[in-house]
């Protein structure tokens, strides 16, 4: 059975790393990126299964990544959002434009697990 | 007239140009360690700032980005998103396309799905009218970007119109190719929250020169050290000014200039004093003037902040030519800015303001090119007549040298111990050889341009504000 | 062959003022000559130290991740934990590689919750470095003092609060609102008890970050504010406005109502806001009476009051200022009318230009 991939968008290299070992311990194929751009160019290399983006990145934020996703490469891949700006705007616009699941920092890696494996059907 | 009273004539000038180097040389000492201890102070301060809560604040203050656009085609649409992708929550963008005669607007309505929307101007200055009219974007992710055109009036008229549109607190103005850094907005908006019983008016930080610098998507990727010389001497001059000169200003509260490139300002006070003066080429500094001048006269408690972490990255002139009328220009601007509010200076009513900030800027910056232009003339004259002192004369032309070196290698020691930006192998070299060319590189220029500025001043009304020809932020 | 007689009798016959200027000159180049090799060895020691503090970042980083994940669900720290915690306890000594450690043990502190900020926590404890932070505390300089509060707090030392309590009033700003976040931190509402004493002014910055520390927590139970909103500190009841706004308490409109006529002007204009957000009926009545005695942004914030909270039988009041001397009032006057009284408002168009105000001109041409 092919790996489920995932594209993980996240500029604090201890938190990904954190994530990164988490994720590939539960059998997850990873591919990280840095910042906005960097994220979708790897998702339209891999397509991914599920997109994990943090939404204050270098210079494309994570909220014009769900756009770009849902909008211009018309794509249904589920995602998840997380972000220290955890408030009611910033989680309103991500589910407008198209993002599946929002998560405020500082959040529960444990938690994150639970909700990619059911975002994943799994 | 006889020659003894020629020699006293001829004492008094010695005396007036060895007394005004002193003073310079003097003031700019004081200065140094003004700022060295400032600067120690702030990072103190600044080790256990934490920025992050004001992100996500709903009660962080609103801030418009004002950034008037002129014939940008070329850059407008990667500036705006860097723009757009700032790390504050709380902001949006205006930008005011100025009566461009260039394709700018429909580049900027393609890349972000504009449509023209209808709104009341409150204008409370008066401005150029509104030309194609205001747009906004039809997707959410744009949801902070205005895009306003307007009939050509000029960079003063298009920030007014930014002011009267915005319905922030504090509108930050900022030249649209400017490269802002992610957290710009929140180190700036600090200062105005800091303080209790004084009320900040304006902020302003440190402009970088990003010429040969290395940006990817609007990210500032890699620093290099420039390979032009006038380039690079001008990096080391922004240096001098800004660790070793505004710094000290700073904690006197006596600046009296915020970068026009990008500072942050109290929109209603800005709204109050009249907006930018679209008279002026040196609009940044004039309006700072008046604010200050606004403030002293109501006689409440103010300052005008600096910080001196790097903000924002801008283009420098590469061609002697246009930066010989970079320099015209801010000659022009200093010496509109201070007849204009000539009241203030020596005047006991403003503080500090009247008896330190404005004397120094008029002795020391305003007329410190017809001096040294005067002391040449003199000098060539003595030459002429053989009439020269080798002794005296070469020793002083080598000391003013040596320590024009000394406060850049001052400048250089302040950057390497804060913000270190320059960090590449071979570029310390470098800039200690740049410290012993600057003088020559760059210095007859300025002179040059300062007495074009003044002549330009007094008899060619006509100028403006000159061409300067964008190459582009993406370029290595 | 340099002919020093020559130089030395050259110099002696000078004038004193130019042999003076010759000896500044030759100070300064020694300083210049001094201050360029030094630099050399300054970039070259600052590369060097960032060359290690990355490599010994990206080691710590992974070795962190480790301890983080080889925990098992007893309270205790498992083998493969106490040996990473003995490998780092040396690295923990080191001032530099300790400012590392921390960094990244801050930074982390900030994004993770739950048992993973747990682990951390005790990782903070084994590996001594809470040791370190109480030795900031005994510094003389306030900046020290102030980090180490600053680590107490971001790894929840509670232990600590009697040690941190003790600056609530030192003589530095930063160091006192270093305990107030502390506090609030920590002992969220309860920690809020400063409020009660503070004479000093809580700068906009701090009430933020105060507010933010309390929003991160969920479900608690908001204290009573209302002595605070009758605090002589203004920024105390700025402060205690913005906590009624944010929380919705509604229980204290009428002390809200008396701060209507507060001497101060910002706090008159808060306090229309949260009355603006509370549904404050009654203060509508008691501001019209009093409309003409308002400053201008006083009645602008009514008007926005009004906005949200119109009656019909405001509708006189209303129309009395369509065309008052502000052009934002006037606007919001004819919004509001067209809202409740859409037919009067069409009938205005009617009005010849001369008789219109300035917004119906500026808001025809919409």
């Amino acid at each position: 059975m092919n790996k489920k991939k995932i594209v993980l968008a996240e500029d604090n290299t201890t938190l990904s790393l954190l994530l990164k070992f988490r994720l590939e311990k539960e059998g997850f194929d990873l591919f990280m990126a840095k910042d906005g751009k960097e994220a979708l160019e790897l998702i339209e290399r891999n397509s991914p299964d599920l997109i994990i983006t943090d939404i204050m990145m270098p210079f494309m934020s994570g909220l014009e990544v769900i756009s770009h996703i849902r909008n211009k490469l018309n794509s249904e891949t589920p995602i998840i959002v997380f972000s220290a700006a955890g408030q009611e705007e910033m989680v309103l616009k991500a589910f407008n434009l198209g993002a599946n699941d929002f998560m405020g920092k500082p959040f529960s890696p444990n938690e994150l697990m639970i909700r990619v494996k059911r975002l994943l059907k799994i | 007239m006889d020659t003894s009273s020629v020699k006293i004539i001829l004492q008094i000038l010695h005396v007036i140009f060895f007394g005004y180097a002193f003073a310079a040389i003097l003031s700019y000492i004081i200065l140094s360690v003004i700022s060295g201890k400032e600067t120690i102070e702030y990072s103190k301060r600044k080790s256990f700032i934490n920025y992050k809560d004001i992100l996500s604040s709903t009660i962080s203050p609103s801030i418009t980005i004002i950034a008037p656009a002129y014939n940008e085609s070329l850059n407008v649409v990667e500036n705006v998103r860097s723009l757009l992708s700032n790390h504050y929550v709380n902001y949006n963008v205006i930008i005011v396309n100025d009566g461009s005669e260039d394709d700018s607007l429909e580049r900027l309505i393609e890349a972000y799905d504009l449509e023209k929307t209808e709104y009341i101007i409150n204008d409370k200055i008066k401005t150029q009218p509104l030309r194609a009219g205001i747009f906004k974007s039809k997707n959410p992710a744009f949801e902070k970007l205005m895009v306003v055109d307007k009939k050509n009036g000029g960079k003063a008229d298009a920030l007014n119109m930014g002011l009267n549109l915005s319905k922030s607190k504090y509108v930050a103005c900022i030249d649209v190719d400017c490269l802002l850094l992610e957290d710009a907005l929140q180190k700036l908006i600090k200062p105005f929250l800091d303080e209790t019983e004084t009320k900040v008016i304006a902020a302003g930080g440190v402009i970088r020169i990003v010429n040969s610098c290395t940006i990817k998507g609007g990210k500032l990727m890699d620093i290099n050290l420039p390979k032009s010389l006038l380039v690079k001497s001008q990096i080391l001059e922004y240096l001098r000014a800004f660790l070793l000169g505004r710094m000290a200003w700073s904690r006197l509260n006596g600046l009296l200039v915020i970068s026009g490139a990008f500072g942050v300002l109290d929109k209603e006070i800005a709204i109050t004093v009249g907006g930018y003066d679209t008279n002026t080429v040196g609009e940044d500094m004039e309006i700072i003037v008046r604010m200050r001048r606004y403030m002293e006269e109501k006689n409440e408690k103010y300052r005008v902040s600096y910080i001196p972490d790097p903000l924002c990255w801008t283009e420098a002139p590469d061609s002697y030519k246009i930066f010989i009328s970079q320099r015209n220009r801010w000659t022009r601007g200093t010496i509109e800015t201070l007849k204009k509010h000539r009241k203030i200076g020596f005047n006991r009513k403003y503080g500090s303001f009247g008896l330190v900030s404005y004397p120094y800027w008029l002795i020391f910056e305003r007329l410190a090119p017809i001096i040294e232009l005067i002391g040449l003339i003199y000098f060539i004259i003595l030459i002429i007549l053989q009439e020269v002192k080798w002794e005296y004369a070469m020793s002083f032309l080598v000391l003013s040298y040596l320590f024009s070196v000394v406060f850049s290698l001052m400048a250089i020691y302040s950057e390497e111990l804060t913000f270190h930006q320059y960090k590449k192998k071979g570029t310390g070299i470098k800039l200690i050889l740049l410290s012993a060319l600057e003088p020559f590189a760059l210095h007859p220029f300025i002179l040059y341009a300062a007495i074009q500025g003044n002549y330009d001043y007094y008899f060619n009304k006509k100028k403006k504000w000159g061409n300067m020809v964008r190459k582009g932020l993406s370029t290595t | 062959m340099i002919d020093y007689q020559y130089i030395y009798s050259t110099y002696n016959n000078l004038p004193f003022l130019i042999k003076l200027v010759w000896i500044v000159i030759s100070l300064l180049a020694l300083t210049i000559a001094f201050m360029s090799m030094y630099l050399k060895v300054i970039r070259h020691s600052l590369r060097k130290k960032r060359e290690i503090n990355i490599k010994f970042k990206t080691e710590y980083e992974s070795l962190l991740v480790k301890y983080l994940y080889s925990g098992d669900d007893s309270e205790k720290t498992t083998k493969t934990q106490n040996s990473i915690i003995e490998s780092l306890k040396e690295s923990v000594k080191v001032d530099s590689k300790r400012k590392i450690i921390l960094a990244v043990l801050y930074d982390l502190m900030n994004e993770v919750s739950g048992e993973m900020s747990d682990s951390i926590q005790t990782f903070y404890y084994k590996t001594g470095l809470i040791k370190y932070s109480y030795t900031k505390l005994k510094n003389k300089k306030w900046h020290v003092i102030a980090k180490g509060i600053g680590e107490l707090r971001r790894f929840r030392i509670k232990k600590a609060s009697h040690r941190v309590t003790k600056f609530i009033n030192h003589p530095v700003r930063e160091v006192q609102k270093e305990t107030h976040l502390y506090m609030v931190n920590l002992f969220l509402f309860d920690g809020l008890s400063f409020l009660d004493h503070l004479k000093t002014p809580l700068s906009e910055w701090e009430q933020i970050q105060l507010l933010e520390t309390l929003q991160k927590f969920e479900n608690q139970e908001i204290c009573n504010i209302r002595p605070w909103l009758k605090s002589t500190n203004n920024s105390v009841v700025l402060f205690a406005l913005k906590l009624a706004k944010i929380y919705n308490q509604f229980e204290v409109k009428e002390t809200l109502m008396e701060l209507l006529s507060h001497t101060n002007k910002d706090i008159r204009l808060n306090t229309i806001n949260v009355l603006t957000h509370l549904y404050g009926i009654e203060a509508k009545d008691v501001l019209k009476t009093n409309f003409n005695t308002l400053s201008i942004e006083e009645q602008i914030s009514f008007f926005g009051l009004l906005e949200k909270l119109v009656m019909p039988d405001d509708e006189p009041f209303i129309e009395e200022h369509l065309f008052h001397k502000n052009f934002e009032i006037q606007l919001l006057a004819l919004n509001i009318l067209k809202e409740i009284n859409i037919d009067k408002y069409m009938g205005l168009s009617k009005l010849s230009k001369k008789e219109k105000s300035t917004a119906m001109i500026k808001s025809e041409n919409i």
